[in-house]
């Protein structure tokens, strides 16, 4: 079996400088596991002018990198689309957005496209199928629930935060692992047509109620949380107490009605 | 509790003795009527009636939540029923303005709704109708905002046969836009659809009008700006949700091209484990104060309730509870539905923790604790005598 991640130039949420995207490094980790317990060749793309940082993914669990050289405005889609053809990769994990670049996470999904491949996202764990050729995937959804798929390979799968932390950084792995660099494809990025300008944070939305909703409830929908005004109830007997929160309980959903 | 206030000088003015040269009173006189009219306060029985029965201590109720019963509530002003929301027919739209709710177990989220909020924001601009594109029918999409409706062909879980269906809809229908929320699932479904249709994404839209969308990219350090295009995802919070007037929700029929069987072999949903889902993305909290002294019976309601556990500073300084359980400004910021607070103060640190949850229930022996006062159900008694009658309860109910 064949294991490619894909690495994005990221930035560094606070600091803004050039770093890795936490949750690729994550997939490397998720991979990495996946090699040790299973046997597979592992590694990683990364299409763009510059590896810079992202070396350091060598030292958390990535055995080699292969750095796709393109020019600085250039569509890393064609040239990782080309050397994944090539590679004939079973599976392809990426992140869910990038950090530092358009940001929308449409990448893997456009490859995919490209390459013909199902797309399967927000990957929390992966394991081998009972029957070979399938893989499992465990699929991380709000509120810590899960999904457990079992897909057909080949496959691309993104991954999500709430996957196993990145391993810690060791020097002696990053100096082992094999840097390669080959020639990307040139391919000018189409103009999005977007006006770009200094981001500003924009008021959320706090009051619940609607635009069109009268003054009065404006007000009440912005207040109403902080002052509860509930059911009190003054020292009740144990027993009257019990029933009374579990019937409340029951009521907004959160036990189960019996 | 008030008695008719006196009015010294209008009790004057009525023993005075007409036709004197000089003003002369007859004091012996008693005037009939010579009140002002305005009820004069008794702060004596004032404090009677809010003081809290069978506590120590001396203890005022002023909001008076307790005695309500015993103090006749002055007549409220007679306020008109509101009426009912209009309904709004769009008979001939101009164009079709479609959304796809997430609406897990055919209920809509608060997202869901914002997205129809930005949906008719889309449609009112030009005399559009909103299209509502639901697997299986959701509830009150009609007081949510949608015009019409379409079921899409889809069972469990299958983003690429729903794609598939999103993206022969928005060929054959002619939709000017086509909206998604940017949560897990709909934000997938927005860049399969994105991906088969060859249209650019606007990802993760962060403020919408008619004329344009804003979102943040290059790391949140820029801010892209243009026109609103074909296919939109909207961040949470963003748009207010519509509300004013009813619509049609119209059933309309498409053929959809049908679908073979995708990648995905087998899907089976696993629902979360309250004790190992972390804090911050818990649905159901339980947390335990300074009040809770009997660890082994909370801990046994807390598996019982199905809830994940919290505690206040106290408890987790205490060391009574791990640290990664702290609820509030120094610990995690829950984002809940329900808190269940026993014996919890409700400091302003711990109910910062608290601002997002929905629902609160708090027991504390304290009538003014500041949680009592931020619950939705609050109980004033001990928190070792509730847990036990709570975890007795609970077994008594699975047995029956
Ligand atoms: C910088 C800073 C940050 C902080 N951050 C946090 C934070 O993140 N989270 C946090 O929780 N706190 C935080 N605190 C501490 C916070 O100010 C309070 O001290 C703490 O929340 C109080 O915890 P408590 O309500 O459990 O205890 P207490 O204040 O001791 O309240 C105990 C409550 O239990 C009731 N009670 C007593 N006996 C019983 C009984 N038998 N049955 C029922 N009820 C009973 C009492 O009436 C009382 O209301 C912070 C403080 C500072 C200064």
């Amino acid at each position: 079996m064949r294991i490619a991640v894909l690495l994005s130039a990221g930035r560094h949420a606070v600091s803004g400088r050039p770093a890795p995207v936490p949750v690729e490094l994550q997939a490397v980790g998720l991979a990495a596991d996946f090699v040790e317990r299973h046997g597979a060749d592992l590694t990683g793309l990364h299409a763009g002018p510059d590896v810079g940082p992202l070396r350091d993914a060598l030292g958390h669990g990535l055995p080699n990198l292969v750095h796709l050289v393109t020019g600085a405005d250039d569509d890393p889609l064609p040239s990782l689309a080309a050397a994944l053809r090539e590679g004939a990769f079973d599976l392809i994990l990426a992140g869910r957005v990038a950090q530092g670049g358009e940001d929308s996470g449409l990448l893997p999904y456009a490859l995919a496209r490209a390459l013909g491949l199902p797309i399967v996202s927000d990957a929390a764990a992966l394991a081998p199928g009972e029957t070979p050729g399938t893989l499992n995937v465990e699929q991380a959804l709000p509120r810590g629930a899960r999904r457990r798929l079992l897909v057909r390979l080949p496959v691309l799968v993104t991954v999500h935060p709430a996957a196993p932390a990145a391993r810690p950084f060791a020097f002696a792995g990053a100096r082992r692992g094999i840097l390669e660099t080959r020639p990307g494809l040139a391919a000018p990025r189409a103009s999005t047509g977007l006006e770009e300008r200094p981001y500003r944070p924009r008021p959320k939305l706090i009051a619940k109620a609607a635009a069109g909703a009268s003054a009065a409830e404006r007000l009440k929908a912005a207040t109403e949380a902080a002052s509860g005004g509930g059911r009190l109830l003054v020292d009740p007997p144990p027993e009257e107490a019990a029933r009374e929160i579990l019937a409340y309980l029951a009521g907004i959903g959160v036990v189960a009605k019996r | 509790m008030s008695r008719p206030r006196k009015d010294p000088r209008a009790e004057r003015a009525a023993q005075r003795v007409a036709g004197a040269t000089r003003p002369r009173f007859d004091l012996a006189r008693t005037p009939e009527t010579a009140t002002s009219g305005r009820p004069r306060r008794d702060p004596r029985a004032e404090e009677r009636l809010a003081l809290v029965p069978g506590t120590l201590r001396r203890r005022l109720d002023r909001t008076r939540r307790a005695g309500e019963a015993a103090i006749p509530a002055p007549q409220p002003l007679a306020t008109p029923a509101p009426d009912a929301p209009a309904l709004r027919r769009i008979p001939e739209p101009a164009f079709l303005v479609a959304l796809v709710p997430d609406a897990p177990g055919g209920r809509l989220t608060p997202h869901d709704r914002q997205l129809f909020g930005a949906a008719r924001l889309l449609a009112d601009a030009g005399g559009g109708a909103v299209v509502a594109l639901v697997d299986p029918a959701a509830d009150d999409l009609a007081a949510a905002g949608a015009d019409r409706v379409l079921t899409l062909p889809v069972s469990g879980y299958d983003p690429e046969g729903k794609a598939l269906a999103l993206d022969a809809a928005l060929a054959a229908l002619g939709l000017r836009h086509l909206l998604f929320p940017e949560s897990a699932e709909g934000g997938d479904l927005a860049r399969r659809v994105a991906a088969l249709s060859g249209e650019a994404l606007f990802a993760g839209a962060e403020s919408l009008t008619a004329k344009a969308v804003t979102r943040a990219a290059h790391g949140r350090r820029t801010e892209q700006r243009g026109a609103p295009p074909t296919l939109i995802s909207l961040a949470p919070d963003a748009v207010a949700p519509h509300a004013g007037t009813l619509h049609e929700a119209l059933p309309v029929a498409f053929a959809f091209p049908a679908t073979t069987g995708g990648a995905i072999l087998a899907a089976e949903f696993v629902a979360a484990d309250p004790a190992r889902v972390s804090l911050a993305e818990a649905d159901f909290v339980t947390s335990a104060g300074n009040g809770v002294s009997d660890f082994e019976t909370f801990r046994a309601l807390i598996a019982a309730l199905g809830a994940t556990p919290g505690a206040s500073r106290m408890v987790c300084d205490a060391g009574l509870m791990p640290r990664a359980a702290q609820v509030g400004a120094s610990g995690t910021v829950l984002d809940a539905r329900c808190y269940f607070a026993l014996g919890i103060a409700g400091a302003p640190q711990h109910l910062q923790g608290v601002a997002k949850c929905e629902h609160v229930v708090a027991v504390n022996t304290d009538l003014h604790a500041a949680m009592i006062e931020r619950a939705g159900l609050a109980i004033v008694a001990d928190a070792q005598e509730v847990m036990p009658a709570l975890l007795r309860l609970i077994a008594e109910e699975a047995s029956a």
